[in-house]
């Protein structure tokens, strides 16, 4: 028998992730579907004998054509035709989630809603007759509580059996002159019956009164697109003449005509509570407390990322460097030895020394994720990001940028609007990530040990300022545009489960692996060619040997260019393999000034930077600002043109180029002018 | 009368959004449609953005949108 096809759907925060992994257990995957660059995840699992294949769609709120959430999860049903869809209503608010509800019915696709989280409506004093609620709407209704795992057999039951006698899905009536509108489109619709065939009639009527510019364009499929557009024009003519008011609003109308009357019908409240929720925001969110309180728990968050991480990267360090003598005893010395030590180890150890670090991080963040902080903490900064052009909702991505930018850059998906995502993604780099911190450590320990911490602060700081600067400049030029809305919903504060903590920690973490498992894996590869051929012959110390490589080649072309910033060859091949892994810049430098295994002897390239003449804490400083905004390492720039394209990777990277270079001519030449530093 | 005229504690009836064709389409999805009731809970520092109850959940707007909003205020026994 075939697997039954369950696409699972739902508001945000209505506690479908939790139900998927307590559905799917570990049984899952990452897959891309319709074309997008968004992972819709797939999980299996076994129900009395029956295979089922679980697909997680988007959270989201409507089925417009506004956001690319809303086009994935309406796509995937249309495209990939599951069976039916369970949907998840949070019965604590339940008649927002209804409005998701009635319009994957108007995709005529059968449907089981999971009325989740019943435990806590009860506890707010809300009684459903979920009974009535299901014969009101047509639909099998199961109580659950997903964090429990309550109700989920009778939700796999309640599935298995609509798939098994697919009654037609009956559509729910909005109203008399809406339904008569829809009849004479409908009609006009199912002259086509291959097009009625691949779009519902019903659906493709209702999104066309809705001007929907998606639905718009796949009408131009069919045959008789030309009496369907008249048949519409007619239809939204009537329906906002009468009501003075435009038609997509007068269907959202409708839809919660019904879901108001049957919420009337099946819900009471039987008493009046001051959830905890509000009580919490009354602290959190109190208009002088909201800000400090933010700033603080951010303060605590980098306190506690930094001073715990230390210890495991102390131990993934002293791994590492254990792994490469080990390998230098069993591998004979000479090109594969290098490869191995040099190139891999040397590359993927000091990215995955950092995991500690960008885990810690992104347990944090899951955490104010998880509990609903992270909504107000964009509530507290909307009016301070706004005046750059950000939004409040841009706040994610570029906390988790500290971590690592390509979680970061993905994490912008959930702005709605293009534009506040193309913005986003720009900017979040600017956001140093965990691989620039060596660099910093290095030389703001070698240049300025007693003032050490405050000079990485500036850099941090430098960082946001220009991810801030640049926002408000794009915002003015290339991406000009009418400010977008933000409306975003405030969730109750949710006590974090431990599965949902890890698994999203995981989630986020495990972009990270695949980088240095693919990416920095390619790059140290290729950087340890550049920096190895054409070989030297024996004997040639390991400084004239890289000069003579092609590495060196580059660095003497490129010195030109970097002279004006107060750097010469070496450092110009260091920045080059910057570009494509911030991390290797150290280890650059360490093979650049033969101290051997850089990562070990940290304190014979201190020295040996020291000693140096092209060397001062001027030049250090501009180094690490050059490190903060060149481009961002190969696996960023990679997302960068998954989520944007290739244009406006380009873009981005001449940006960044034009940016670093001006910015630190400017801070070397005025430094040296000033005598600062020299 | 708006949203935007309101201030904290207010309660309101919606009757109508003026706004660009996206963001009145999204506000309606959220449920401010006509007829239904809400109430302003608080603004952030500078009043802007605001925290309003409608259908018994707590949804963000700035000053922009809550001033689209057409309302009629609601006189609560205090």
């Amino acid at each position: 028998m075939k697997p039954l096809r369950i696409a699972l759907a739902g508001n945000p925060n209505c506690g479908k992730t939790t139900l998927f992994n307590k559905l799917t257990g570990s049984h899952q995957k990452v897959g891309n579907y319709a074309g997008v660059t968004v992972d819709t995840k797939e999980g299996r699992l076994m129900h009395k004998g029956r295979e089922i294949a679980i697909f997680d769609l988007p959270g989201t709120y409507s089925l417009t054509a506004y956001s690319l959430d809303e086009i994935i999860a309406r796509d995937f049903v249309l495209d990939e035709k599951p069976d039916l869809i369970i949907n998840v209503l949070d019965a604590t608010n339940l008649e927002r989630n209804l409005f998701l509800c009635l319009q994957f019915q108007e995709l005529g696709i059968p449907i089981v809603a999971a009325l989740n989280i019943i435990d806590q409506a009860e506890a707010m004093g809300l009684t459903i007759d979920h009974r009535l609620l299901s014969r009101l709407f047509q639909i099998p209704i199961v109580r659950t509580v997903g964090a429990k795992g309550q109700g989920l057999e009778e939700l796999l039951d309640a599935a298995v059996a609509v798939a098994e006698s697919p009654i037609a899905a009956i559509p729910t009536p909005y109203g008399n002159e809406l339904e008569s509108v829809l009849t004479g489109i409908i009609e006009v619709l199912n002259t086509d019956l291959p097009f009625a065939a691949s779009f519902p009639s019903r659906w493709m009527a209702l999104k066309l009164l809705e001007k929907d510019a998606d639905a718009a364009k796949k009408l131009s499929a069919h045959k008789n697109r030309s009496l369907v557009e008249a048949s519409l024009a007619a239809g939204i003519l009537t329906l906002e003449r009468h009501s003075g008011r435009d038609a997509e609003i007068l269907i959202s109308e409708a839809r919660y005509g019904f879901i108001h009357g049957a919420a009337k019908e099946t819900v009471t409240r039987d008493r009046a509570t001051v959830p905890l929720t509000e009580r919490i925001d009354s602290v959190l969110l109190n208009r002088l407390l909201g800000l400090p309180l933010f700033l603080g728990i951010l303060w605590l968050i980098f306190q506690a990322t930094f001073t715990l991480g230390a210890f495991p990267q102390e131990w993934l360090d002293l791994l590492f460097g254990w792994m490469a003598e080990r390998a230098r005893t069993i591998l004979e010395p000479g090109l594969l030895q290098s490869l191995f030590v040099d190139g891999i180890l040397g590359g993927v150890g000091s990215v995955l020394s950092f995991v500690p670090l960008v885990i810690l991080l992104f347990l944090f963040i899951s955490l104010l994720e998880d509990t609903g902080y992270m909504a107000r903490a964009a509530f507290v900064m909307d009016k301070f990001l706004h005046i750059f052009g950000l939004h409040g909702q841009s706040f994610l991505p570029m906390m988790l940028g500290f971590g690592c930018s390509v979680p970061a850059i993905m994490a912008a998906r959930t702005l709605k609007s293009t534009k506040d995502r193309i913005v986003t993604v720009l900017v979040t780099p600017f956001m140093s990530c965990g691989a620039k911190l060596p660099v910093y450590i290095l030389l703001a320990g070698t240049f300025f040990s007693s003032h050490a911490g405050a000079v990485v602060l500036s850099i941090y700081l430098i960082g946001v300022l220009l991810a801030l600067g640049s926002s408000w400049v794009f915002r003015k030029t290339v991406l000009r545009g009418e400010t977008t809305p933000f409306v975003m919903e405030l969730p109750p504060y949710r006590m974090p489960t431990f599965r949902g903590v890890v698994w999203h920690v995981w989630d986020k973490s495990f972009q990270y692996f695949k980088k240095a498992g693919t990416v920095i894996l390619a790059a140290s590869v290729l950087i340890w060619a550049i920096t190895t051929f054409p070989q030297s012959p024996e004997g040639t110390p390991p400084e004239q040997a890289m000069e003579a490589s092609v590495a060196g080649w580059v660095g003497k072309a490129l010195e030109p260019l970097v002279a004006p910033m107060g750097f010469d060859w070496k450092v110009a091949i260091a920045t080059v393999t910057g570009f494509a892994a911030k991390e290797t810049v150290v280890s650059t430098l360490g093979i650049l000034y033969k101290v051997g295994d850089s990562t070990k002897q940290e304190a014979s390239l201190q020295a040996a930077l020291r000693n140096d003449p092209v060397f001062n804490p001027l030049v250090a400083y501009t180094l690490m600002l050059f490190t903060l905004i060149l481009a961002p390492c190969f696996a960023a720039q990679a997302t960068i043109r998954a989520e944007l394209g290739t244009r406006w990777l380009v873009f981005y990277v001449l940006f960044s180029i034009m940016v670093s270079w001006t910015l630190c001519f400017g801070v070397y030449q005025m430094g040296t002018l000033l005598g600062i530093g020299v | 009368m708006t949203i935007g005229d309101l201030k904290t504690g207010d309660s309101f009836i919606v009757k109508g959004v003026e706004l660009s064709r996206e963001t009145g389409k999204r506000l309606a999805d959220m449920g401010f449609t006509k007829g239904v009731e809400g109430k302003v809970v608080r603004k952030a520092l500078f009043g802007d953005p605001f925290q309003v109850c409608i259908l018994g959940y707590h949804v963000s707007i700035r000053r922009a949108e809550a001033a689209g909003i057409q309302i009629e205020r609601m006189v609560t026994p205090s």
